[in-house]
């Protein structure tokens, strides 16, 4: 037998290593793109459809940086003084992402920079973000218990629904949004959310840490009925919960999710390719049918029926309300604190 | 000697210090929603932590369920931490790696699986309703009882083997020497046993009490999001309503009070140790 001494092992595994590394084209030519984004069935479907779909073909290697909405938005903030950030591309909810680009953080977006920038639906069209996903935060309801179907936002404080109305913790700015509309005030000064979120406590309205326990609060009819995203309404039916949904005839508070490319990322290029990906046909169409959020561009096509179970009719799509960023961006520290006090305090 | 100590208190300080006082400095500045916080120099958060109701109140609760999980752990641990003190043989040292199993899975994950205990569909109600003693399910999940069972079930470790330590150090046959003047073993508990053990009662308690003083995870997720204690109201400021300046307030006035309470403990236990 061949003994091999210490220093021709070295020598032997060194080369092998350095061949290997040579000769995986992953490695040898791949582009690093840093994507800020929720995880989950989220993150898994970026995954799919956008980063290994389109991105990876294209010589990106997509390593996703899992976080919660509000330190990734710090992070836009906080980094813009740097001369290189930790992300080429983030997304983010369109009043956190409002935030970022208060600051200057983000690059400007256009037909230049992301070709298909100009498929973008005009009403969603911003000059540093690109819309990835939107739907709307409506009344989602058991159909087999709410025996009157709720066309009003009035129907969130009927006794009738005592202890049954569920409100997610996470989406305070939502629901109070309803809670001002419902008293008198509108979604530009959230007058009178106040009274509307006592009202609830009033109700003993159930308060739940997440949107999972909003689905399984609906499930095990704990709840009657929340507002929620019509894309979560249209995901728990499928699961088989006798769920319907309704956007009220005062409007509803739009749900859109956006990205854009940190002035500072390490890879620009590659954040903006990100942004192109976003806005195909193909990765919208996943999303569409996967998590039931409506396509941003027009070059997506859904099929009629899936258009008819998660789409919105004209008359619904001209009632959503159209938020002030600036207020909510102003004031959202001050409304969770209103939220917390009154149904936790 | 002073040499050997420098490494570890330099990796401290760098790693530990630095970042708190970092966040003493933040503490004092002031709150501001576009860049979210403006350099000054206020006590203004300090002021509203304290004098603030809504948070006097989550700070007592916070202490009150620090407190009855510590009891409750002092109790629950002076049992088994004596059984493993006194055993011999081989079973001692599988029982003490047994006992230390817990602690090998995170907190958040043992947290997950008191919920599975303890859901309106976990095993409990499940269990209830196999054995038709109930038809609705009991609210188990998202009430102080559940933060304080589940936080005592995560700490009940620490205690059992800090305490099982003390007890093998105090010589059995202190025990018989109760037993042959007389004493039943009940007194010898208290009047021998007890004091004794109090270092490990102040050393155990003092763990246990900082780590319920801090709790995040359980709280969270077992007591829902009306349950409110200090560690989640800090996370809340930072994370949800980027309050940095406020949020770090909190976190100074939970380290204080954590730090107050704990001293003025030591003290009352040492005392009661000295004077038997």
């Amino acid at each position: 037998m061949t003994k091999l001494s210490r220093r021709q092992f070295l020598a032997t595994t060194s080369a092998a290593g350095a061949s290997a590394l040579l000769a995986s084209p992953a490695l040898a030519q791949s582009k690093e793109l840093v994507v800020g984004t929720w995880g989950g069935t989220f993150g898994d479907l970026l995954k799919a459809n956008v980063d290994e779909a389109l991105l990876v073909p294209q010589g990106y290697d997509v390593l996703q940086e899992i976080s919660g909405p509000v330190p990734r938005r710090t992070k836009l903030i906080t980094e813009r003084m740097q001369r290189r950030g930790s992300m080429d591309a983030a997304l983010l909810a369109d009043f956190d992402m409002h935030a970022a680009a208060r600051v200057g953080a983000l690059e400007t977006l256009d037909a230049g920079n992301v070709p298909n920038y100009d498929t973008i639906l005009p009403f969603l069209k911003k000059k540093t973000s690109v819309p990835l996903i939107y739907s709307a935060h409506v009344i989602v309801y058991r159909k087999d218990l709410v025996k009157t179907p709720p066309t009003s936002v009035q129907a969130l404080w009927d006794p009738a629904y005592k202890g049954k109305i569920g409100l997610s913790d996470f989406l305070y700015t939502s629901n109070m949004a309803y809670a001002a509309v419902a008293n008198g005030g509108t979604v530009d000064n959230y007058a009178n959310a106040e009274k509307g979120v006592e009202g609830w406590k009033a109700l003993e309205a159930k308060l739940l840490p997440s949107t999972e326990a909003v689905g399984q609060a609906l499930a095990s009819g704990d709840i009657w009925l929340t507002i929620i995203s019509a894309a979560r309404g249209y995901s728990w039916q499928k699961s088989g919960i006798d769920l319907a949904w309704c956007v009220p005839e005062e409007g509803a508070f739009p749900a859109v999710y956006e990205a854009g490319v940190p002035k500072n990322a390490r890879h620009p290029e590659a954040g903006l390719a990100y942004m192109n990906a976003l806005l195909t046909p193909d990765a919208q169409v996943a999303f569409a049918e996967k998590m039931g959020y409506l396509p941003t561009v027009k070059s997506a096509k859904i099929s009629p029926e899936l258009e008819a179970r998660i789409g919105f009719s004209e008359a619904e799509q001209n009632r959503l309300w159209t938020p002030d960023l600036d207020f909510i961006m102003e004031n959202q520290a001050g409304l969770l604190d209103t939220w917390n006090r009154i149904l936790k305090g | 000697m002073a040499k050997l100590v420098l490494p570890a208190g330099l990796l401290v300080l760098a790693l530990l210090g630095v970042p708190m006082l970092l966040m003493l400095r933040y503490s004092f500045n002031s709150f501001d929603p576009l860049y979210l916080m403006k350099e000054a120099f206020t006590f203004g958060n300090y002021a509203r932590a304290v004098v603030d109701p809504y948070y006097q109140k989550i700070l007592l609760t916070t202490v009150a369920v620090a407190l009855a999980s510590t009891l409750l752990t002092t109790l629950l641990a002076y049992g088994p931490a004596y059984w493993l003190a006194r055993m011999e043989g081989r079973w001692k040292s599988k029982l003490t790696i047994l006992t230390m199993f817990p602690l090998l899975v995170g907190g958040v994950v043992r947290s997950a699986g008191y919920m599975a205990l303890l859901s309106s569909d976990g095993l409990i109600n499940a269990t209830l309703r196999g054995l038709g003693l109930i038809t609705v399910p009991l609210q188990l999940l998202y009430t102080p009882g559940a933060v304080v069972f589940a936080t005592v079930g995560i700490v009940l470790p620490y205690m059992i083997l800090t305490l099982a330590s003390v007890i093998e150090s105090i010589p059995r046959q202190v025990e018989d020497a109760a037993a042959n003047l007389g004493a039943r073993p009940g007194t010898a508990f208290i009047r021998v046993l007890m004091p004794l053990s109090l270092p490990g009662v102040l050393a155990g308690s003092t763990l246990v009490f900082i780590l319920c003083m801090n709790a995040y995870a359980t709280p969270l997720l077992l007591g829902g999001p009306q349950f409110q204690m200090m560690a989640p109201a800090v996370y809340d400021q930072f994370a949800r309503a980027s309050n940095w300046p406020f949020g770090a307030a909190l976190a100074f006035l939970l380290l204080v009070v954590t730090v107050a309470l704990t001293t003025l403990g030591s003290s009352v236990i040492a005392r009661r140790y000295k004077a038997g």
